[in-house]
């Protein structure tokens, strides 16, 4: 019950705690003042190190989530070998080169100005399979805007017309549109600044607040004990 | 006319149309012109009025995904401050691929200018997981207590540039080149505890909720996609025009030519739409004939 329920709910307590208090104490405070920096800069070291090992959870969890898929044979495992495969190879690279190790001298370049067989296969597997991912979304977002954006109703005309705003005002065919009269040539790129830092600005401020607001409750549940699901205690 | 295909019109059109928009410019330049926006000039002006000992934080924090709308951006801003002979600091804390693109532009646009030295007009730290840690820890306390040794294993208080680079007191800029909310942490924790200036260059999917900061003052400056990049490219030639020779280099990606592809793509979504709605419009009046030929 004590290390697997109060210690823990005492170190997050205390390191969740210290950030938040030591943000409004200084050295001069009375009596712990001396403390402060000590015991504040020692947590934030240590959040660091301990931000590394969410990444080795995140790795040990995706090799224990493909293995299982890959054993039940799982639709799409044989992705799943691909993925344990391309893991494997390329962290073994990554840290054989930043430890320097036999070949593998440096991450980028080796002393002899050649690349490293890490940065070969960065540059010439992950950065195109990586850029090839994302690059499919500009397909998407054009036959995705032939078939939503349509005027149905007000709120959709509205949203329409701010997205035709937009999309001619962030590119210089906007200042085309306009630039037979005097001045107009910054007319539209004025309209979509506006748009994009009046009622885009005031919606993302409210979503920002809210979102904080969400994420500072939550902070203060974990600190303080109330939540606990991430113990594994069932409520 | 059938209107229900016209409706339904195969996806595969939108592709290859989109394909084509994207690779012919990009083959063949357009060369369209480019203005700029408050929000980039902020940052151009802000790098432009700094002296040639203070320092430029800049931080890498995106990844291959997002590198054809920030390696632009982060080429400009480099080439900037080495023209201007303001010294930098690069760190990388996107984790996927963060610190690859950093070494790969660093490399590319310091070789650029060949009377730079590593280690005293500019330095490489490399990559430290826990960004909002991380960022604090080196801006608070010392970048040294992050960063113990730099990218090439060099000990970071050896190198002459940090050692007079202790914490956020000797930074006159933050740089983030970002791709999701790394950015934001640059400019809700960096510039609020400690009153740093920041500007954040982001993707053009993520730039509309960076407004928010830079109406508070939170960012000095905001480059948004690859608009943005492109306005500070043409801001950076105007100003120093012995770049030009840079960017007229055939085969070099710029965020200009990229633009001339952006505005062909605009152009066939916007044609797109309008023609949806059309065939919107003409259905939606067939269905009402046929309801009153009905009744």
């Amino acid at each position: 019950m004590f290390w697997k329920l109060r210690l823990p709910l005492l170190l997050t307590l205390f390191v969740g705690a210290v950030p938040i208090v030591t943000f409004f104490l200084t050295e001069h405070t009375p009596v712990i003042g001396p403390a402060v920096p000590f015991v504040r800069d020692r947590v934030e070291s240590y959040m660091v190190i301990i931000a590394g090992f969410a990444l080795l959870l995140g790795v040990v969890s995706v090799v224990q989530g493909s293995i299982r898929k890959i054993e039940r044979r799982r639709p799409g495992w044989p992705f799943a070998i691909s993925l344990l495969t391309g893991l494997l190879v390329m962290g073994a690279f990554g840290i054989l080169s930043a430890m320097r190790v036999g070949p593998f001298q440096g991450l980028l370049t080796a002393p002899d100005g050649s690349d490293t067989p890490f940065y070969w296969m960065t540059r010439n597997m992950f950065n195109p399979l990586q850029a090839a991912m994302f690059s499919l979304l500009a397909f998407y977002i054009a036959s995705a805007a032939f078939r939503a954006f349509r005027v149905r109703n007000v709120e959709a005309t509205i949203l329409l017309a701010a997205a035709f705003v937009v999309m001619l005002g962030r590119t210089p065919l906007g200042e085309y549109v306009f630039s037979w009269l005097p001045g107009g040539e910054r007319w539209l790129p004025q309209v979509t600044d506006w748009i994009m830092a009046v009622p885009n600005a005031a919606a993302q401020r409210g979503i920002i607040i809210g979102a904080a607001l969400g994420a500072a409750s939550l902070s203060l549940r974990v600190i303080l004990g109330i939540e606990r699901s991430y113990l594994g205690v069932k409520e | 006319m059938n209107l229900e295909r016209l409706v339904h019109i195969d996806r595969r059109i939108i592709y290859l149309l989109i394909a084509l928009g994207t690779t012919i410019p990009l083959l063949l330049p357009i060369g369209l012109p480019v203005s700029s926006t408050p929000p980039v000039e902020r940052l151009f002006d802000k790098i432009e009025g700094l002296g040639q000992q203070e320092v430029v934080l800049v931080s890498f924090d995106y990844g291959p995904t997002t590198a054809p709308e920030n390696n632009p951006m982060a080429q400009a801003t480099l080439r900037h401050c080495f023209t201007r002979g303001v010294k930098v600091v690069v760190v990388a804390l996107f984790p996927i691929g963060g610190v690859t693109m950093a070494g790969e532009i660093l490399e590319g646009v310091a070789g650029e200018y060949p009377d730079l030295e590593y280690g005293v007009d500019y330095a490489f730290l490399g990559y430290k997981d826990g960004a909002q840690a991380a960022m604090k820890q080196m801006m608070g306390n010392a970048f040294a207590e992050v960063f113990p040794q730099d990218f090439f294993g060099t000990d970071t208080n050896q190198l002459p540039l940090m050692r007079r680079v202790v914490n956020h007191e000797q930074i006159a800029l933050v740089v983030s080149f970002s791709t999701n909310i790394i950015g934001e942490w640059w400019a809700n924790l960096v510039n609020a505890q400690y009153g740093t200036p920041v500007a954040v260059g982001t993707t053009a999917v993520s730039a509309p909720k960076y407004y928010a900061f830079l109406d508070s003052g939170q960012m000095l400056g905001l480059l948004g996609g690859l608009k943005g990049a492109s306005e500070y490219e043409q801001l950076l030639i105007d100003a120093h025009p012995e770049l030009m020779t840079i960017y007229q280099q055939a085969g070099i990606y710029t965020a200009m030519k990229g633009m001339d592809a952006q505005t062909v793509d605009h152009a066939i979504i916007m044609l797109f739409i309008i023609f949806g709605n059309t065939v919107y419009f003409l259905v939606q009046r067939r269905d009402a004939r046929r309801k009153q030929h009905q009744a």
